[in-house]
């Protein structure tokens, strides 16, 4: 199945474009990238924009990595035997804890909206690689009829908005992060965008 | 006769391009897209904790391997 949904010709351009940027931190937070991926991404330019500039580090970071090396640190930041750096789950980041009330309520909002986790995997819901992803579903309509944006807003501001732009900074400031870094930057960079944007929305 | 969610629409998009949101569209359409995307059907929530083999299983095995 898809996770772009069939309604997402109609949305304006920005909104494909959002779309694009949970899916490529989804992907990204998932698994490290493979030889094919860090070719696509060596790709990247940007302007000087805070999000231009993010991607073009994106970028040159790609060009600098290995798929050996952003495997190993992947691993380092996430994996690790008895756990990696970092601990990208939304309940650790609010109380301390994995699987407290913030999955709790995220599973509800998942039911409500149509969204089921994918078999096999075994990672709880709020780990930011699936928050990106139902982001990204939200918007095209993967799962329902595209969300509108205050049914987005809600679910950024009770999921994504109170612990990501802090996960972002955390990974962006990492000392084993090299190729994560560019990761972390834009990925800081771009909650901070959808705040904003949100903050506009009628 | 103001449209209120016309302006809201523009003003999205005004501060979206300029704070460079496409700049990445072209790496993001080729890497983002993930997997095993979360799929929109009925059926139960697993709930039970059962055993997969998830990447951290795995590393954990092969780092204990004599």
């Amino acid at each position: 199945m898809s996770p772009i949904g069939d309604d997402a010709s109609a949305l304006p351009d920005e909104e494909i474009l959002r779309a694009q940027a949970y899916g490529l931190l989804a992907g990204l937070l998932s698994r490290a990238p493979d030889a094919d991926a860090l070719t696509a991404l060596a790709a990247i330019e940007g302007d000087d924009s805070a999000l231009g500039a993010a991607y073009a580090a994106l970028g040159a970071a790609a060009r600098e990595a290995t798929p050996h090396g952003v495997a190993e640190e992947f691993d380092a930041l996430f994996i690790g035997v008895g756990g990696g750096e970092l601990t990208p789950f939304g309940s650790y980041y609010r109380t301390g804890f994995l699987h407290e009330k913030p999955l709790a309520d995220l599973r509800g909002d998942m039911a409500r909206l149509g969204i089921e986790r994918a078999e096999g995997i075994a990672e709880s819901e709020d780990h930011i690689a699936a928050l990106c992803e139902m982001m990204a579903g939200l918007i095209t309509g993967a799962f329902d009829a595209p969300a509108d944006l205050g049914e987005q807003r809600a679910f950024f501001s009770r999921h994504i908005e109170p612990w990501a732009p802090r996960f972002f900074a955390d990974l962006e400031g990492s000392p084993t992060a090299r190729f994560y870094r560019a990761v972390g930057t834009l990925g800081r960079r771009f909650m901070d965008v959808e705040g904003q944007a949100f903050a506009l929305a009628v | 006769m103001t449209d209120k969610k016309g302006k809201a629409t523009l003003a999205r998009r005004d501060l979206f391009r300029a704070a460079g949101l496409g700049a990445g569209a072209l790496g993001a359409v080729a890497v983002g897209l993930p997997a095993a995307p979360a799929e929109a059907k009925a059926g139960d929530d697993r709930t039970a904790q059962r055993y997969r083999e998830t990447e951290h299983v795995r590393k954990a095995y092969e780092s204990s391997r004599f």
